[in-house]
């Protein structure tokens, strides 16, 4: 006789195992740590109160000065455009007077420039003849005020033709841009506050480049040619200091033809923006965004002006820009490089989140609990970047405008440096950035603390990759610290940087300076790369070996 | 002391970690001083302190000799072999400074060997990218006063590294959390004093924190101008050094294992 025993079962339902429970256990793991809950605090702190620290004591006295109604930003002029922002506009202007309806026609035979022949040796051969942003052309302007609105045609030094109009707007036109064109025909026509630029090759063939609007453009303008070189740019050492020479450049004009100016009215001359486009009497000067920098030699500079040809033909010779104004300095940038503190705090927890389950062996009951391995990686890594990232946010959401106050406070303010808010694109981009650095850094951590299972390693190996390419980009020549800062993931710190740079401006992008030589959320792309590189191969780590 | 002393010694070389963590201080320190006298030309920075820039890779390297003191103090307190180590020195006095002396002894051994192989790496690369007697540069030498300082300087700076690393880790007990610290302190301050925009600031941290002022042994040239001396910084860093291992002692002998 045999007596079947019914095994126990229990009265409780069977538990799903799916990725929500899944989730749910790894987030409870996550809050039920005491010290990890500390960490996640220290984070969101010294996300918000380092870069406040550093913002309070970010005093200078290079920051904005004026002097008779003529202002500079770090020992260089600029001018307040349209839109209320910090522009150069310092160039020579032949120009007329012009009525809400006429046009302006030109042709540009020749565009040259001469250097800077008071360059130390070694950047003297690094000078272009012709700098590549140097202008030739035509243009209507409200008035001759520095800072008024504008629209141009222009023959730049090597990026083809281009409609340039308020300082920040660039239209390509036809034409092989890296290549100096020269004997071009160029026609502005105004109809009221609205601009039209057309290119020609022959003078009977008119190609649109584009019509742009001026608003409250008066009813008489100034029309006429104008040259601008703007200063020759270059990196020493590590990029801390800038070298910058004034430069100037020579067109001839030919079969120039107002249209709708007065009778019997004389083209006049204009030094737009003064002389002292630079320092006066300065042709190379330092710069380096720092109260002390090394002293700067003055030789003289003149010779802008205009002639005429036969023919009604013109040469005219200047230097300066017509562009926007970017600063070296990025103040919120550099005071946000305070937030690397709490990214190696975040560094630390992802791995730690993996590593200590190895030590205390409870791998082995979430492995069981859950056998398919690459969810237990996803749901951890999911755990660990919302909290980082939900922390950061926090922190940095504080950050931005207390480290603002401050450093309005302290001089780095507009019209130079546009003032960051919570709710302004940029200042939106910075927040959310920093959110996402330390979201992007924490999966790293974790996947690098998969792999290597020991949190020491781990947290060695990411912070070598995110933190030391800085202080190595700091100290070695500007080329190598931006290929360094171009691989690894400190590239993402780019998203933190609040200085606007425009292709038709010449600047030297130094880490020192805290600029990144990929822009945003392109720098963000490398972070995420290394992020899921590292997650593959946590993931192809934990399916192989035991656990 | 010295049965304390071999005790760690034998802790030490019996794992692979620390062997290979000094080939890893050798390698990166190599590796960056090569990179850095690798990419510069003269004359466009013929006025470079030749010796300093020969010696870049010590900024890296010490994350291996960080590393190392660490792991040396972690590795225990993660695997519970602490107790053992206290039950067989109970004198917690003895069993930190045999610590410390052993990872004194090896990273003075792997850094001299990195310092020597960075300076050779420089005499062997700077001539061919312009570095000669022609532009008035000389060729490395350890026959030279100050590029002797800055050589033997360096290796000490590793040396009081691990040192301060280990009382980091004495003090902190968590592997991921003492290298947070260590690199946060190492790394992330120089940064931000690089970059500040506050120029008394600028220079407080150069003179006051542990590598900006320990770096300053390697300076050759317009010594004048650096923030701090090079043995007063190297002083700094050794202040800093026992200010932590003293801290560290104090939690080994207050706090239970």
């Amino acid at each position: 006789m045999s007596q079947l025993i019914t095994p126990y079962r229990s009265a409780q339902p069977t538990g799903r195992d799916g990725f929500i429970q899944l989730l749910r256990g790894e987030w409870t793991k996550f809050r039920t740590v005491r010290g990890w809950v500390i960490a996640v605090l220290a984070v969101a702190l010294l996300t918000a109160a380092v870069p406040v620290l550093l913002a309070k004591s970010a005093t200078t006295n290079d920051a904005i000065t004026c002097v008779r109604g003529q202002c500079q930003a770090e020992s260089q002029n600029f001018a307040t455009g349209p839109a209320g922002t910090a522009v150069v506009d310092s160039f020579y202007f032949v120009h007329q007077p012009i009525t809400a309806a006429g046009s302006i026609t030109a042709r540009v035979s020749s565009l040259h420039g001469s250097g800077s022949r008071s360059l130390p040796p070694a950047y003297y051969a690094l000078q272009p003849a012709t700098q590549p942003w140097a202008k030739a052309g035509i243009m209507i302007k409200a008035s001759t005020r520095s800072g008024s609105a504008y629209a141009a045609m222009v023959i730049t030094g090597s990026h083809g033709v281009r409609m340039q109009y308020d300082y920040t707007h660039d239209i390509a036109g036809n034409g092989a841009a890296g290549t100096s064109l020269a004997a071009q025909w160029l026609r502005l026509t105004r109809s009221g506050d609205t601009v039209t630029g057309y290119q020609s090759m022959n003078g009977t063939e008119w190609t649109k480049i584009g019509t742009v609007t001026l608003p409250g453009l008066p009813a008489t303008a100034q029309a006429g040619m104008f040259v601008a070189s703007p200063q020759f740019v270059a990196a020493q050492g590590s990029g801390d200091n800038q070298l910058r020479a004034v430069t100037q450049a020579t067109a001839s004009f030919m079969h120039v033809r107002l249209r709708g100016g007065s009778v019997n009215q004389a083209w006049r001359g204009t030094q737009v923006g003064g002389e002292a486009a630079v320092p006066r009497d300065v042709r190379y000067h330092t710069s380096c965004g720092k109260p002390h920098c090394p002293g700067a030699v003055p030789p003289p500079q003149g010779g802008h002006g205009v002639t005429t040809g036969p023919g009604g033909s013109f040469t005219v010779t200047g230097s300066g820009d017509v562009a926007p104004f970017v600063p070296i300095t990025d103040p919120v940038g550099v005071t946000l490089l305070g937030t690397l503190f709490a990214l190696l705090v975040v560094v630390a927890l992802g791995a730690v989140f993996v590593t200590a389950e190895y030590r205390r062996g409870l791998i082995r009951t979430t492995v069981a609990a859950s056998p398919r391995r690459g969810r237990i990686l996803l749901a951890k890594s999911l755990v660990v970047a919302a909290v980082t990232f939900v922390a950061a946010l926090i922190g940095s959401a504080v950050a931005l405008p207390v480290a603002e106050h401050y450093l309005r406070a302290n001089g780095w303010r507009p019209p130079v440096w546009a003032q960051l808010t919570l709710t302004s694109a940029a200042g939106l981009r910075v927040v959310l950035g920093t959110a996402a650095i330390a979201a992007g850094a924490a999966v790293l951590g974790l996947a690098a603390g998969a792999i290597f299972r020991r949190s020491a390693a781990a947290v060695l190996a990411v912070a070598g990759l995110l933190v030391v390419p800085i202080i190595l980009s700091l100290v070695l020549p500007l080329t190598t610290a931006s290929w360094l800062l171009r691989i690894t993931p400190a590239a993402a710190l780019s998203l933190q940087t609040a200085v606007q740079r425009y292709p038709q401006v010449s600047s030297v992008c130094a880490p020192y300076h805290d600029c990144f030589p990929l822009s945003g959320w392109a720098g963000y792309a490398v972070l995420a790369g290394w992020a899921v590189a590292a997650l593959a191969g946590a993931l192809y780590l934990l399916r192989r070996r035991d656990v | 002391m010295s049965r304390a002393i071999h005790a760690e010694w034998t802790k030490l070389r019996t794992i692979p970690a620390p062997g290979w963590l000094l080939l890893a201080v050798v390698a990166m320190t190599v590796g960056a001083s090569a990179l850095a006298t690798g990419v510069v030309k003269c004359p466009a920075s013929c006025g470079d302190d030749t010796t300093k820039l020969s010696l870049t890779g010590v900024m890296l390297g010490q994350a291996a000799v960080a590393a190392l003191a660490v792991l040396a103090v972690t590795a225990e307190y993660s695997t519970g072999m602490i107790l053992i180590s206290l039950a067989a020195t109970p004198r917690r006095t003895v069993l930190l400074s045999a610590k410390a002396v052993v990872v004194t002894g090896v990273v003075l051994a792997a850094g001299a060997v990195a310092v020597l192989g960075s300076l050779l790496a420089g005499r062997m690369l700077l001539p061919g990218n312009g570095f000669t007697t022609a532009h008035d540069v000389l060729a490395l030498s350890l026959f030279h006063g100050p590029t002797l300082r800055a050589a033997g300087g360096s290796v000490l700076y590793l040396a009081l590294i691990g040192l301060f690393s280990l009382g980091v880790a004495t003090a902190v007990r968590d592997p991921a959390a003492a290298i947070a610290v260590v690199l946060g302190i190492l790394y992330v301050i120089p940064i931000i004093g690089d970059v500040a925009l506050n120029a008394t600031w600028q220079h407080r941290i150069e003179r006051w924190t542990p590598m900006d002022a320990g770096l300053a042994i390697q300076g050759t040239k317009n010594l004048a101008q650096q923030a701090i001396g090079p043995w007063s910084g190297l002083g700094v860093l050794g202040l800093w050094a026992l200010a932590v291992l003293l801290a560290g002692w104090l939690v080994l002998r207050l706090r239970d294992a």
